[in-house]
């Protein structure tokens, strides 16, 4: 009767403890900003970001310890498990088709658009499990909530780029931080990837902005891509960001008409809004120096932006533009006759090629040019599967030929280990103002064994983009350069039998010669002469 | 010391050809020749070496990736002795290569027992002149150091300076781990004398304690290089990457041996098991061969040379082209079995291996099965001069041929 | 016949030659067969499927056995023994075959810790804890004896019940068909209704098991089906059929497990504002009153239709979330297997009582080694039959283990049920690990054709001389030798 008592009143205590800590203020916001390039392109870009006030990222201290109950509102329940089940402080995903071109687009408004997938997290340590285990797990997980094949984002992908790939905040654990970072350039983002992503949405694509999200559409874009960002912001908690970019060619269905409206890019209108949003907002970059219209009214239009309140604005919203003046191709990008408020343009301008025409070597050449009038220090990156090796001590850097050792710095480099480790390449750049430094390297290409190549050998194997982020002046925005497509040797794939079969034949038929002189026994004939 | 007198015994030729190779190594042939997968292999390229030595002064461990496998010797050695400039190593290599032939020539002379011999000047051109292994000299292959280790190894035997004949094999194991197939002879060797004795065969007297005690040094002197070694490197991660890679084969890059293509179109369960095999199948040569020819220990040598380059997991041409010079020494077994055949197979597959590795990788026209064909054909042609020259080292002692007499096997 | 060396020749005798002697050829076939045998070692070490034995006759030896539960019940304050025999003889003829051994015993027999109590009232049966309370009277016997054997051997409905997992997830998840329709509930206050109505279940329930609990809220969770629109206005209902199907998995995110324990699923359903009130109909097709339906070993759905008074979106009332939240708590009871007390009898509604755990914990301890012995015997027998079959130290290990835990369960299930069930869930588990052993797949499909295929080419080739001359030396060897004996006799 007492034990009973007992428990009667350790559960009310627990009832008063308060069994779980809910969080009190979670936020959902949602931005749509929309902009015509210079070329005449038109640059969507989605962003969905939840704020779940007051939280901190798990602490990898706790992981063996019960953690507490998980109550969400708007913050995604698949996601949350994943990251307090592995203890990941900082996330990103992203996955990426096509290739952004920095010269004609500028900056984007979301950094991560290399090709392809992408992912990095910062990963506290201090666990039982180590940090590449979970990194394991979490790759593992996000591939069957995205329904991508991050699975191949193994150990042969993964580097730790500190400093190209830095945190946000982090929260001050006593034991430190560690970054894991991969990419897949051959990762292809279809319908499949899309319908996953909108799952974590609130309003899923069925209100709000979210319901643009046409994946008939976007998918057939210029460009597109989509992210996945987890960071904490001390002063708010732990924000999940989804992102979607795209570049469209309203030039396409009219060779000299920019207009564009949701219509034509999405062939969508927004018919209801999203009741739990805080904010939902669609901002319209707006020309200058050029004759335009816009429908319909927006909520407000200062400093060159026009912005619609989704709530407020009747359904179904369908914002539109039209420019009487036709577009001219040829002059679009030299002499631009109107302006728009353009994207931060990029001062740097790379070209990265592999250059070699034979299957076991080549040489990466990389030309950087840097237009900006000050002399800019950038943090360039090289990661590589271990199928591409380089020769550091053919490095050289040069600007007109001249060669120019003392441009590069604070070198740190990560060997590749066949089979078995990926290369990182690390180094502080100088680029000197109004100058093209040219980098090159030798490489050499691995052989690989039959069983490693793909099933599509004879199509080569992507490498992934380098990583530019300018340090000190210029904006620290990643640049990523094109991805390069390597051809490496092939076995013949039907072969193995016959290998086998022919080698081990050879060896014994010659051991079996050697065999026979060492152990059997000579005797003199008379030959009977004719 | 001798080198001196054996230069003026060796008269005007031995100068002319090493003059000539000075010349021929200051051209900028090694720029082309130093990525050639059949002069190098990736145990042996200077390309790797340059790289880990680059590593090395810049505080990156060499042995922690996968590129660089030379031993840490030879990292001590170029980072503080020797400059690594290309024209400086293009003559330190052709120098490598004239004291080769120098050892080569004494062992030679200690073999028929006199100072001087009309056939010094053609032993020598037999070593200098062998496109098997100048190509590898000139393409800064460091198995150019291999083997004119190995040739001193066996010309101190032959003078029966231990010391220095186990120092210099134990060096030579340093630098390649197959090369442990040679300690047996040399020891035998060390035990008896260099003469010619495949006339009149007869039981090796053996001398236990002696052998014992060489094996002793061998031992000591391994020791202390593999403690240098793992100083200069700072770790033990060079055994894996240098010992071990010529066991577990991590580098599939192309070379004329029979594994590279084996291991690359092999099942993953059958690994292991077929390493395993290729390498015991290497040692399985050492002890019959050097009981068969226990009475002459430099033949026996001379056979072991021929079986790894036939069968070692990373050969470059050097380590046949030493083989094929080495048959110079011997005169006596000219009458051989098949010569034509062998050198048709030779030239069959030296022309045709750098074609079809050319039409492979560089043109793209033709595939991985053009290589490996002619690597099985240069295979074949390495081991019928193998088994020609263990039959006509056996035949000596029966006698010359004779017309109506033929001598077969049981 | 013995070769004999042509005469007039310069050549030489190969056989006087001393590397022909026969000591000498001996010599070298035998220097190559011990690399060859010392290789063997290595040759084994390198390919060979690691095939441990597994304890075959101790996993085929379980089946005979079965797990027997003593249970002792106290009559208090009832000195009349003939009372005690006569019910346990009505009771054994009740339960005898469930694994309980009933002792009835009188108050002055030894009294156990865990022991059953009966005490007389005069009117009322009430049951708390291992006590029950009941008008015993010779007449009442025979129904006090029904009583008592569904007390400790319950009817459930074990197609309902989960399968047993040390730990559970419950996920909670307030959807609304859509939100953007309207008057859509956005917010619910889960921590509070989870620590009222489920805590103290949770927390008796603690020596089953462990429970992780989480919730989410959505906002467009459409249905896969259209309910149908019911006459006179009377809302839209829910079929039979449709409640079999009512679950989108594909457009509704619900709870998936990141770890490997059996996710709970717990639904407030709140019907577009378009499509209330949304019934569930009968088999008749009339509105039943019930709102409430389980799905098997999955979770238990609540359809709460919201007033039509409220107005925009809004916080889930109180008074509704407390009898959805009580709905919950009943079908959590239902899916863990959690008996009721038998009609009749009363207890105190808020905590379960011993009888209830007591039958649970022993019925989960008869499934759990049940189906573990099932699953040994399963490995065993596969091992058996799939001679590639790779055998690890820790499929090993881990079938000893379990077989070590059911032995001790046995011997346990006199003194502590908690015990019990925990080495049989122990048991279970790592017979389950053994069974999915990744390691056990590994050679699965590389056959042994395939295999002599690969050793073939060299073996047939290359060892075969060996044997042969091996073989020509060894007969030679013995001829010689009995011709050394001819000679010698």
């Amino acid at each position: 009767m007492l034990h009973w008592k007992c428990r009667l009143l350790w559960s009310l205590y627990f009832t008063l403890a308060g069994f779980s800590h809910s969080f009190s203020s979670e936020t959902f916001e949602e931005e749509l900003t929309v902009q015509t390039l210079r070329d005449g392109k038109v640059a969507t870009r989605f962003s969905f970001s939840t704020v779940l006030g007051g939280a901190t990222p798990r602490n990898p201290h706790n992981l063996s310890i019960e953690d507490d109950s998980q109550h969400y509102t708007l913050f995604p329940l698949t996601l949350g498990q994943i990251l307090r089940e592995y203890a990941v402080t900082e996330l990103h995903l992203t996955l990426n088709a096509g290739k952004w071109n920095y010269d004609r687009w500028g900056y984007p408004d979301e950094e991560g658009v290399g090709t392809g997938a992408e992912l990095w997290a910062w990963i506290g340590d201090g666990a039982v499990a180590t940090v590449d285990e979970r990194w394991r797990d979490l790759r593992n997980a996000l591939a069957g909530l995205f329904c991508a094949s991050l699975g191949s984002l193994d150990e042969l992908r993964t580097t730790a780029p500190a400093l190209t790939f830095t945190p946000g905040a982090l929260p001050d654990w006593p034991l430190p931080h560690a970054i894991r970072h991969a990419s897949l350039p051959s990762e292809h983002v279809c319908t499949e990837n899309l319908t996953p992503f909108l799952k974590l949405l609130p309003c899923k694509s069925l209100s709000g902005i979210a319901s643009l999200l046409n994946s008939h559409r976007l998918f057939d874009a210029d460009w597109h891509g989509m992210g996945l960002h987890v960071s904490w912001l001390p002063d708010d908690g732990v924000q999940v960001r989804l992102t979607f970019q795209a570049v469209t060619d309203p030039l396409r269905a009219s060779s000299n008409k920019r207009d564009w409206s949701f219509a034509s890019i999405f062939d969508r209108s927004i018919e209801r809004a999203c009741p739990v949003a805080a904010s939902s907002r669609i901002v319209v970059a707006l020309p200058v120096n050029a004759a335009y219209s816009i429908n319909p009214q927006p909520s407000s239009d200062e400093q060159g932006y026009a912005t619609f309140n989704v709530a407020e604005q009747a359904k179904p919203l369908d914002v539109s533009m039209q420019w009487p003046a036709n577009f001219e191709h040829s002059k679009s990008i030299r002499l631009a006759t109107y302006s728009v408020t353009p994207f931060a343009e990029s001062p740097l301008s790379i070209r990265r090629t592999l250059k070699g025409s034979t299957q076991d070597h080549g040489k990466l050449s990389v030309f950087i040019q840097n237009d900006a009038t000050t002399t800019t220090e950038v943090a360039y990156l090289e990661t590589m599967p271990w199928i591409v090796q380089f020769y550091l001590h053919t490095l050289t850097v040069s600007i007109d030929n001249i060669v120019r050792d003392d441009l590069l710095k604070n070198i740190s480099y990560t060997p590749p280990v066949p089979h078995s480790r990926a290369m990182m390449f690390q180094a502080v750049l100088v680029l000197p103002a109004r100058s093209t430094v040219h980098l090159t390297i030798d490489i050499t290409k691995a052989f690989l064994r039959y069983t490693e190549h793909p099933p599509d050998a004879q199509r080569g194997w992507d490498l992934p983009p380098a990583v530019l982020v300018p340090l000190g002046g210029l904006a620290r925005q990643r640049i990523y350069t094109p991805t390069l497509l390597v051809d490496l040797a092939t076995p013949d794939f039907s072969m193995p039998y016959n290998v086998i079969i022919f080698t081990c034949t050879l060896i014994a038929f010659i051991f079996g010669s050697v065999f026979n002189y060492l152990t059997r026994k000579f005797v003199v004939l008379y030959k009977e002469s004719n | 010391m001798n080198l001196k007198r054996s230069l003026d015994a060796g008269g005007i030729v031995f100068p002319v050809l090493v003059g000539g190779r000075l010349l021929l190594a200051l051209t900028n042939l090694s720029g082309a020749l130093k990525r050639d997968h059949q002069l190098s292999s990736p145990l042996t390229s200077y390309l790797n070496l340059q790289e880990g030595i680059f590593l090395f002064k810049n505080g990156v461990d060499p042995y922690s990736g996968g590129v660089f496998r030379h031993s840490p010797l030879f990292l001590a050695l170029f980072t503080t002795v020797l400059p690594a400039s290309r024209t400086v190593s293009s003559i330190i290599w052709t120098l490598c290569d004239a004291l080769g032939a120098w050892a080569l020539v004494q062992v030679w002379r200690a073999r028929q027992q006199v100072a001087k011999t009309s056939r010094d000047s053609l032993i020598a051109a037999a070593y200098l002149l062998n496109p098997y292994l100048f190509l590898p000299t000139l393409a800064l292959s460091t198995s150019s150091f291999e083997n004119t280790l190995a040739l001193l190894a066996l010309m101190f035997a032959a003078r029966g300076d231990a010391s220095r004949s186990l120092l210099a094999a134990a060096l030579l194991l340093q630098f390649s781990l197959s090369s442990i197939l040679l300690l047996a002879p040399l020891l035998l060797l060390l035990a008896s004398s260099p003469v010619s004795q495949l006339a009149s065969p007869r039981a090796f007297s053996a001398n236990g304690k002696s052998i014992t005690s060489f094996v002793a040094e061998f031992l000591a002197y391994t020791t202390v290089l593999t403690l240098a070694s793992t100083l200069v490197s700072g770790g033990w991660a060079w055994i894996p990457q240098t010992w071990g890679a010529s066991l577990t084969l991590p580098d599939l890059t192309p070379n004329v041996g029979v594994w590279w293509y084996f291991f690359t179109e092999m099942f993953d369960h059958f690994r292991p098991f077929f390493l395993m095999v290729f390498s015991v199948h290497l040692l399985i040569y050492v002890a019959p061969v050097c009981i068969k020819f226990q009475y002459d220990p430099l033949y026996a040598a001379f056979v072991l040379l021929g079986v790894l380059g036939t069968f070692k997991s990373y050969p470059s041409m050097a380590d046949p082209g030493l083989f094929i010079s080495m048959i110079a020494i011997f005169p006596e077994i000219f009458p051989c079995k098949h010569p034509i055949v062998t050198a048709l197979l030779h030239l069959h597959a030296a022309l045709l291996m750098p074609l079809f590795h050319h039409l492979w990788l560089n043109q793209g026209t033709g595939n991985a099965n053009f290589f490996y064909a002619t690597t099985l054909v240069f295979a074949c042609a390495n081991g019928a001069a193998l088994t020609d020259c263990i039959w006509a080292g056996l035949m000596i002692a029966i006698g010359e041929p004779q017309e109506d007499y033929v001598v077969v096997q049981e | 016949m013995p070769h004999v060396h042509p005469q007039h020749t310069t050549l030489r005798d190969p056989s006087k030659l001393f590397y022909q002697t026969e000591y000498n050829r001996r010599l070298i076939i035998a220097s190559y067969w011990v690399i060859l045998i010392a290789a063997i070692p290595i040759w084994w070490h390198t390919t060979s499927i690691q095939r441990l034995s597994l304890p075959t006759s101790r996993v085929h030896s379980q089946a005979g056995k079965q797990l027997r539960f003593p249970v002792e019940i106290t009559l208090e304050n009832i000195r009349d023994v003939s009372l005690s025999a006569a019910l346990q003889q009505l009771i054994h003829e009740r339960i005898g075959g469930s694994g309980l051994e009933v002792r009835v015993r009188n108050q002055d027999n030894a009294h156990s810790v865990e022991s059953y109590t009966v005490s007389a009232h005069n009117d009322i049966a009430f049951a708390s804890q291992r006590h029950l309370m009941y008008p015993v009277r010779s007449a009442t016997l025979p129904i006090l004896a029904d009583t008592l054997s569904t007390l400790l051997v319950p009817l459930t409905n074990s197609h309902h019940v989960a399968h047993y997992s040390p730990r559970y997830r419950l996920a909670f998840t307030l959807l609304n068909e859509d939100a953007a329709a309207g008057q859509a509930i956005t917010s619910w206050d889960i921590s509070g209704a989870i620590s009222h109505h489920l805590l103290p279940i949770l927390d008796s329930l603690s020596a089953l098991h462990n429970f992780t609990i989480e919730s989410q809220v959505q906002y467009h969770a459409p249905l896969a089906f259209s309910p149908i629109s019911l006459l006179d206005g009377a809302g839209f209902g829910l079929t039979p059929e449709d409640l079999t199907v009512f679950i989108n998995s594909a457009e509704w995110t619900l709870s998936s497990s990141v770890s490997n324990d059996p996710v709970l699923h717990f639904i407030a359903f709140i019907p577009s504002a378009s499509r209330r009130p949304l019934q569930i109909l009968n088999s008749q097709g009339r509105p039943s009153s019930s709102y409430t339906f389980l799905l098997p070993q999955w979770g238990g759905i609540v359809v709460y239709n919201p007033p039509p008074e409220l107005q925009e979106s809004t916080h889930f009332p109180p008074s509704a979330l407390n009898s959805v939240f009580s709905t919950f708590a009943t079908q959590l009871l239902t899916l863990l297997g959690v008996a009721d007390v038998p009609a009749g009898v009363k207890t105190d509604s808020s905590v379960l009582t011993g009888w209830q755990l007591d039958a649970l914990l022993r019925r989960r301890a008869l499934e759990n080694s049940a189906e573990a012995q099932e699953t040994l015997r399963s490995i065993v027998k596969i091992v058996d039959q799939i001679e590639n079959m790779p055998v690890g130290q820790d499929v090993r290990g881990d079938v000893q283990n379990s077989l070590t835990a059911l032995d001790q369960m046995y011997t346990s299930a006199s003194t502590s049920l908690n015990d019990t069930l925990h080495q049989s869930a122990d048991a279970l588990s790592l017979a389950s690990r053994a069974f999915f052993n990744p390691g056990m797949l590994a050679l699965l499909y590389f056959p042994a054709e395939h295999k002599y295929a690969v050793y073939m080419p060299l073996f047939a080739s290359a060892v075969i001389p060996l044997i042969a001359t091996a073989a020509r030396e060894i007969r030679a060897w013995r001829r010689q030798r009995r011709e050394v004996q001819g000679v010698q006799q």
